[in-house]
């Protein structure tokens, strides 16, 4: 006996309550568990749905999909990090490596003129400024594609709402920032290191800010076989 | 994972091991062969299944692919070039292992 379309939906139901929120950990365990209901009806077939449908589930264990749900993200965090760092190299190639060199110029010139500290601050809020800006618009966008498809995957919500946190942790140093050129001596190393700072800074925030989610559809793709299905 | 304790750090040996064999497969269809293989003997529980096959997937030893079966979606795994290579790394440490325990366990076969 074959489960029916709307027993398929219920398992999607029974995933989400019990705490798997993304589609693509959602549909391999009502597959899973579609299967197991199917071999327990070849053995049993007087057993009704919900029966099998809680034997199965207690197969997971106490944890139920628990581990699941925590190894899946822990392996999307890796893959999100790999694309990051795929865009960060390609900022250190031809032709881009001219804008970064460009970008670490402008901030060194800056910073050796006698306001190193205020440029340093002024430097800070543009950028913390603009992340504030594309955090939220992502975010935006984010919850309009879910509410298209009614659907969330686990990669485009990294996508769209991980970068997001990233740049709330740039924006606590703050303070941090404005004292830096009081604590240390200003020296030619101290100049080298923190316009790197800022370069890399600048970099990540705009590669996770602008670049990977405007290649969203195609890392989404690439990962999900079944997100064009 | 199973009934013995021991069997769990060998899992991962037995999924590649497994895909090795086959082109392409998907989680439940490994439980059941692994059961089918060792008579019932190992059962690999669900909940210990989907973490290991997902932490293959992210090491880039597995790639998958999804194919509509009946009335729901199915998500097949198989190996990719690294996990190929790694397939044979993994089965020659599991050999190992089982010699060195055998030489433990059972000097005179050893």
């Amino acid at each position: 006996m074959k489960l029916t379309e709307s027993q398929i939906q219920d398992l999607y139901a029974f995933t989400r309550q019990h705490f798997v929120e993304h589609y693509d950990l959602q549909t391999e365990l009502v597959d899973h568990l579609a299967n197991d209901i199917e071999m327990m009806w070849k053995s049993e077939p007087k057993l009704s749905f919900e029966e099998a449908k809680n034997k199965a589930f207690k197969k997971f264990g106490i944890f139920g999909f628990m581990d699941a749900i925590e190894q899946k993200q822990k392996a999307m965090n890796k893959r999100y990090r790999s694309y990051l760092w795929y865009e960060i190299k390609k900022w250190f190639e031809m032709p881009q490596i001219v804008a970064t060199i460009a970008l670490y110029v402008f901030f060194y010139i800056t910073f050796s003129s006698k306001f190193t500290a205020i440029f340093s601050l002024i430097f800070y809020i543009i950028i913390s400024g603009w992340c504030i800006y594309k955090s939220t618009q992502l975010n935006r966008q984010f919850r309009k594609r879910k509410e298209i498809s009614n659907k969330k995957w686990m990669l485009e919500e990294l996508i769209f709402k991980q970068a997001g946190a990233a740049s709330l942790i740039f924006m606590s140093q703050l303070y941090n920032v404005f004292t830096i050129p009081d604590k240390f001596e200003i020296n030619t190393l101290f100049l080298l290191l923190f316009s790197l700072a800022f370069t890399v800074l600048t970099l990540i925030n705009y590669i996770s800010l602008e670049v990977i989610p405007n290649k969203a559809e195609k890392l989404l793709n690439e990962t999900y076989p079944e997100f064009s299905l | 994972m199973s009934n013995s304790k021991l069997y769990k750090g060998s899992l991962t040996t037995i999924i590649l091991k497994l895909l090795n064999e086959h082109d392409k497969m998907y989680g439940y269809e490994i439980t059941q062969k692994v059961k089918e293989l060792t008579k019932g003997e190992l059962k690999i529980t669900e909940g210990a299944l989907y973490p290991a096959l997902h932490k293959l997937e992210a090491e880039g030893l597995l790639d998958v692919e999804v194919a509509k079966v009946d009335n729901r979606l199915r998500k097949y795994y198989k190996l990719t070039e690294t996990g190929t290579k790694e397939t044979v790394n993994k089965l020659e440490e599991l050999a190992d292992y089982i010699k060195t325990m055998q030489a433990l366990v059972n000097p005179k076969l050893a």
